[in-house]
This record gives C-alpha cells, sequence and structure tokens, in this order.
C-alpha cells in the first residue's frame, strides 16, 4: 500500500513537473520574436549573406543579453541565392515551416522584388537594407520596408556631385543587366544629361562575363571620360577597376577617369583591387570614422567578435534587427504590430544613420549616404558630401 | 584601327582560356563518349591551389600553375578510381553522366565551405605588368595565357602522336574493344585520360585564377561556354576544339565593341545551333561515327 503510494505520489510529481515545464516551455516560445532571414548565402552574391549574417549575429548578441520588453530574438537563415526563383523557393520554405514574425532580405533587388508579393499575402513585414530598385517602394507596398537609399536617392546625389563637386562633363555607365543595376544607371544618366552632362556610353553585361578586357577597350576608345559610374557585384567590380586600369582609362593606370560607385562593394574592396582602385569615389552605407556612440561602439563590439574591421554589410544587417526589437520596444509583439511600428518610426538613430519611412515606407533619411575616396596607398578618406 | 587589333588580342586571349578549359572536357569525351560537368569544379579547385600556393605558402605563380596542374592531376584519379570507374564497370552510360553532376555539386559545395563565398583577389605578378605597343596593350599574365595555352597545344598534339601512350589513347577513342584485343588496357587508359584531362583543368584553374573572379562558382562561369566550344569544334576533336575556342573569343571581344556585351551568348549560342542543325559534326569532322 505504501509502495502503492509513493508510485502515485511520484507519478503525480513527474505529471505536474512536466506541466510545469510544458508552459514554461510554451511562455518562452510566445516570448521569442521570429525573425525570417532571406540572404544570398550561395553564388556570385554570398559574399552579402556572410557579411550579413555577422551583423545580424552581433546585434543578437547584444538585444538577448536582456531582451527587449521581455522578448528575445532568434533568426532563421535561409539561403536566397540573389536570385528571384530561389528567393521564392526560400520565402515559401520560410513562412511555411518557420512562420516568422518578420523577414529581413534579401540583398540583390530582382530577388526582393519577386518576394515581396509573399510577404505581403502572409501579412509578414519585410525589412529591406541592400536592394537599390525604385520599384520596391514605388509606388509603395504596405509589408515592405527599406532602410537604404533607393536608386534614385543614391542616382540622383552621386551624379549631382559629379557634375558639381568634380566638374565631371562626360561619363560612360558600367552595369550589370538586372532591375538595380540598370535602374541606377538610369537614374544617373538622367540626372547627369539634366544637369549639362554628357553619357557617351551606356555598357550593360550579364553576370557570367568575368574577362573585362573587351569592355574596357571599347569604353577606352570613346574619347576623354571624366567619371563611370559602375553597378556590379564585388567580384565583377574587381576585374571591371582592374580592366579600366589596364587599359589606360582610369586614375590607377595612368588616366584621367573616376570610376564612381553606388552601395555595392563592401570595405576591403581597395585592397583587393590593388592600385586601380586609385581614386575611385564610391557610396557606402556605413562610416566607420563616424564619431557617433552608437558607432564607435559597433566597430568595438564587431572587432571584439569578429577580429576584423567592419563593412557597411555588417552595418546595416545589424540596424536591422536592432530596428525590430527598437519596434518591439514600443510595444509591437507580432508581424501585425512589427508593421505598424515599423510605419511609425521615428528618427530611429542607428549605426548607418537614421531611418524615418515617408508614406512608401522608404528610408528618406539622406544621412545614410556616405561618400568615400581611394587613397594611393589603398587607405581611403571619408568625404563630407552630404 | 588600333581598337580592332585591340579586341584581336583580347579574342585571342579569351579564346585560349577557354581551349585550355575545353581541351580536357574533349579528351574525355572523346576516348569516354562521356561529358563530364566535374571538370568546372576542378578548374576551379586548381585555381584554389595555385592561389594558396601563392599567397597562402608563398611560392612563386608559375610553380603555382604546375601545383595545380599536379592537383588536378590527383583529383582527376581519385574522382575516377572513387566514382566514375566503378560507375562505368556496372554498364550503362548514364550512371557516370549522372555521378559528374553530382561530383560537381559536391565539390562545390565544398569549395563554398572550404574557402567562403567572398571573392578572392588572386593577384598574379604578371596581371598589373602591362606591354604597350602601336597603340595596343597586353598584359604580361594575358600574354602568359596567350604561351601556356601554345605550350599546352603543342605538348599534347606531340604526346598524342609520337608516344605509345598517346596513339593507345587513340586507339581506344577509335575503337575501345580493338584496341583491348590489341593488347592494350582500356580501363588504364581511360584513368590516364581523366588523369591527364584533369591537370590540364587544374593548370587552366591557375590561369584563371588572376583574370576572373577567383569564387568557388568561377569555374563554372567558363564551363558553359568551354561545352560550346566542344560542341561547335567538333565532340573529341582537338582541332576543331581549339578553332572554336578562338572562334568564340574573337566573337565576344568584337561582339563587346559592335554591339555590346549583352549580345554576346546570344551570337554564341545561335552559333552553337546553326552548327547543331548544319553541320553537327563540328568544325572539323574527325573520321568517326561516334562523332555524327
Amino acid at each position: 500500500m505504501v509502495m502503492r503510494l509513493r508510485v502515485c505520489c511520484l507519478a503525480a510529481g513527474a505529471i505536474a513537473a512536466a506541466l510545469v515545464v510544458t508552459s514554461t516551455a510554451v511562455r518562452a516560445e510566445d516570448q521569442i520574436i521570429k525573425i525570417g532571414a532571406l540572404l544570398p548565402m550561395s553564388g556570385p552574391g554570398s559574399y552579402f549573406g556572410a557579411q550579413d549574417r555577422q551583423g545580424i549575429e552581433l546585434a543578437l548578441d547584444e538585444i538577448n543579453k536582456t531582451g527587449v520588453s521581455g522578448y528575445k530574438f532568434e533568426v532563421k537563415f535561409e539561403d536566397s541565392a540573389c536570385s528571384p526563383l530561389p528567393a521564392t523557393q526560400a520565402a515559401k520554405r520560410l513562412l511555411d515551416q518557420y512562420k516568422p514574425d518578420v523577414v529581413i532580405g534579401e540583398e540583390c533587388s530582382d530577388a526582393t522584388l519577386a518576394i515581396m508579393p509573399l510577404m505581403e499575402l502572409a501579412k509578414v513585414p519585410l525589412l529591406n537594407a541592400g536592394s537599390s530598385s525604385i520599384r520596391i517602394t514605388e509606388p509603395g507596398n504596405p509589408w515592405t520596408f527599406r532602410i537604404m537609399p533607393n536608386e534614385v536617392m543614391q542616382g540622383v546625389d552621386i551624379a549631382t556631385h559629379a557634375y558639381k563637386r568634380l566638374d565631371a562633363r562626360t561619363a560612360v555607365l558600367l552595369y550589370e543587366n538586372t532591375n538595380a543595376g540598370i535602374g541606377n544607371a538610369r537614374v544617373f544618366n538622367d540626372t547627369f544629361t539634366k544637369l549639362g552632362g554628357k553619357v557617351l556610353a551606356d555598357i550593360g553585361f550579364g553576370r557570367d562575363i568575368n574577362d573585362f578586357t573587351s569592355i574596357a577597350t571599347r569604353v577606352a576608345g570613346v574619347g576623354k571620360i571624366d567619371v563611370i559610374p559602375t553597378y556590379t557585384l564585388e567580384g565583377q567590380g574587381l576585374k571591371i577597376t582592374q580592366a579600366l586600369s589596364q587599359a589606360g582609362v582610369t586614375k590607377g593606370g595612368g588616366g584621367q577617369a573616376i570610376q564612381l560607385g553606388t552601395i555595392w562593394l563592401p570595405f576591403g574592396f581597395e585592397q583587393k583591387a590593388g592600385k586601380a582602385a586609385l581614386g575611385y569615389i564610391r557610396i557606402v552605407q556605413f562610416d566607420p570614422t563616424d564619431e557617433r556612440a552608437l558607432v564607435r561602439n559597433f566597430v568595438v563590439a564587431f572587432k571584439a567578435k569578429y577580429r576584423q574591421d567592419p563593412t557597411h554589410l555588417h552595418a546595416h544587417a545589424y540596424d536591422q534587427i536592432i530596428l525590430i526589437a527598437d519596434t518591439v520596444k514600443r510595444g509591437a509583439k507580432d508581424a501585425q504590430s512589427i508593421r505598424d511600428g515599423l510605419a511609425a518610426t521615428k528618427s530611429f538613430s542607428g549605426v548607418t544613420g537614421s531611418v524615418e519611412f515617408d508614406k512608401t515606407n522608404q528610408n528618406d533619411k539622406m544621412d545614410t549616404i556616405h561618400y568615400m575616396e581611394t587613397l594611393p596607398d589603398l587607405s581611403w578618406k571619408a568625404l563630407k558630401w552630404n | 584601327m588600333a581598337v580592332v587589333l585591340q579586341q584581336a588580342i583580347n579574342g585571342v586571349v579569351l579564346g585560349s582560356l577557354y581551349v585550355l578549359v575545353a581541351l580536357g572536357l574533349t579528351l574525355v569525351y572523346g576516348v569516354l563518349v562521356q561529358i563530364n560537368f566535374a571538370h568546372a569544379d576542378i578548374v576551379t579547385l586548381g585555381a584554389f591551389s595555385a592561389y594558396f600556393f601563392v599567397h597562402g605558402v608563398g611560392g612563386g605563380y608559375i610553380p603555382g600553375i604546375a601545383v595545380a596542374f599536379v592537383v588536378g592531376g590527383i583529383l582527376g584519379w581519385a574522382v575516377n578510381a572513387a566514382v566514375f570507374a566503378p560507375l562505368r564497370e556496372r554498364g550503362g552510360e548514364l550512371l557516370p553522366l549522372i555521378a559528374t553532376i553530382g561530383v560537381s555539386i559536391a565539390m562545390e559545395n565544398a569549395m563554398l565551405a572550404w574557402f567562403g563565398p567572398i571573392p578572392y583577389a588572386f593577384d598574379s605578378p604578371y596581371s598589373s605588368e602591362v606591354i604597350r605597343f602601336g597603340g595596343t596593350f597586353i598584359t604580361v599574365q594575358n600574354a602568359l595565357i596567350i604561351s601556356v595555352s601554345v605550350l599546352t597545344i603543342g605538348l599534347l598534339y606531340a604526346f598524342m602522336k609520337f608516344t605509345f601512350l598517346g596513339k593507345a589513347l587513340r586507339a581506344v577513342s577509335q575503337d575501345r574493344e580493338t584496341a583491348g584485343l590489341m593488347g592494350i588496357n582500356p580501363n588504364q587508359l581511360v584513368m590516364l585520360t581523366f588523369v591527364i584531362a584533369s591537370a590540364l583543368a587544374g593548370m587552366a584553374g591557375a590561369m584563371l585564377g588572376p583574370v576572373l573572379v577567383l569564387t568557388p562558382f568561377a569555374g563554372t562561369s567558363v564551363i558553359v561556354k568551354a561545352f560550346a566550344i566542344v560542341i561547335i569544334g567538333g565532340f573529341g576533336n582537338f582541332d576543331g576544339t581549339i578553332l572554336a575556342g578562338l572562334l568564340v573569343g574573337l566573337i565576344e571581344s568584337y561582339t563587346t565593341q559592335y554591339l555590346g556585351p549583352g549580345m554576346i551568348d546570344i551570337i554564341v549560342f545561335a552559333l552553337l545551333l546553326v552548327m547543331l542543325a548544319i553541320r553537327p559534326t563540328g568544325l572539323i569532322a574527325e573520321k568517326r561515327e561516334e562523332n555524327v
């Protein structure tokens, strides 16, 4: 009898313990904000994904130390490969299986444009930090937000600076044949010609082109060129820069032309391209020399964790997570309230700059546009153009 | 005129690179009547071997080419011994073909895991040295590519024409059964074919590394053109492959100059379709039934 009582007590205790554990587990699950990350982990754009992941993990380390308003954050990564089809498949997997509260990504405009309708259908907010195509926020999608300056903001700004600050009057456009490449080149063309400049050649190419000697030869033959706006991923960008230098077109090869770029290339590009990159002026989304405490702390924490300097990709991925945490701090707890929280964001200060969304959900703050110029020793200096 | 000449130089450089990659493909097809999809990844691994020899070990670039050649050869031997040969013994052509796709995907992902996705800057000491003459230019690296291609083609011709193994290889490619009856061991020669083709691929990778964007996908970006060249030249036909390689290189450079780079693939693959339609044996027809 005593034995039976003991067994009953043990069983009751075990059941009670199981209930406690289960309820704790449920409560713990309820307190987690699930973030899906659609990033290129394979293919030519995979350097985006690799660097984004580091920025995301640093942000998670920081916000999960104490949590935000009782919530912890977790991220599920899916490889969207910088391309529409794999991005769509990855988005469907993420939405069906992981059921995120918010999704960040993609880096490439074509991929972002492909996943936007899926997010809208699922009513899950998409926070983008790396795609520049104007079509992402024009005419506007209630579920898609972009913290990165779009192609019009970047293109108008750089074309204006090229004309007014660099006295550029002639340009050759080099760009990959993607939504982002074509769009960026078009905006530069429109702005530059409206100001009085002349575009001598407009050269688009596929991502499968690797040897740019023939293109550089063609560029060398078009006459005196002041600036060469270039819109490509890092790998092709390296080869273009080297080919233009070898052809004697750009400053790095003894020529006069200055290569211009927008937010496509990470820091470290100059060291890889070598002296061919001399004089290259490009927009970056993050200025590590920024004196704000926020930026200083980010740089120190990043170096401590990864023993390397952060790039703008690390920075904008980090900002995405911190911005989501900010919406949670303001009361968001699910997809709908995170969307509303993002829309209501006012003067959020991130390491890349300020964030405040206009009616199309585009961040309209220009302090996210930083300029840098490559110096002869392959270091760079920040140009205080904005 | 200088532009026309410059694009001719660019085309020959590009064509030489394609020929280096395509020769291994056509060699394997000539002997085994098998398409090797893993060839691209051996090219990539050759490029990485040379890269790490130069930038990791501190070796010279030219010895790095030799290292890539050896690594490619060893890899070819290993993959054939471990995967392709056992599948061939089971009979049928489909299994080894599918296996080459499997090996390719496995190698690509292994390289992605080992080397990461971020492009490597493979600086050959010759990449930045530019020779200028009469309004044209060529980097020393590109001059080296042409020289190595010419040397490789010459040595391969000599091997195939004047050595016993070369003659045996040609015999196996013409009629494997009869060659076997003559005392030639076809399996050993198939292995030799893989080793030579892979060594060439490794060497091609070392030459391509400083020219192309070095990532785990580098070989994939040239292999499609290499396949087109093998088809245009005639499967298994050396002369045709060399001619087609140079032709495609020149088409690319002149298309870039006069029509725009966006037209390159349209023209190259239109040529491929035309060749398949009107001359399926390739530019230079070989006297063998399998070539039809």
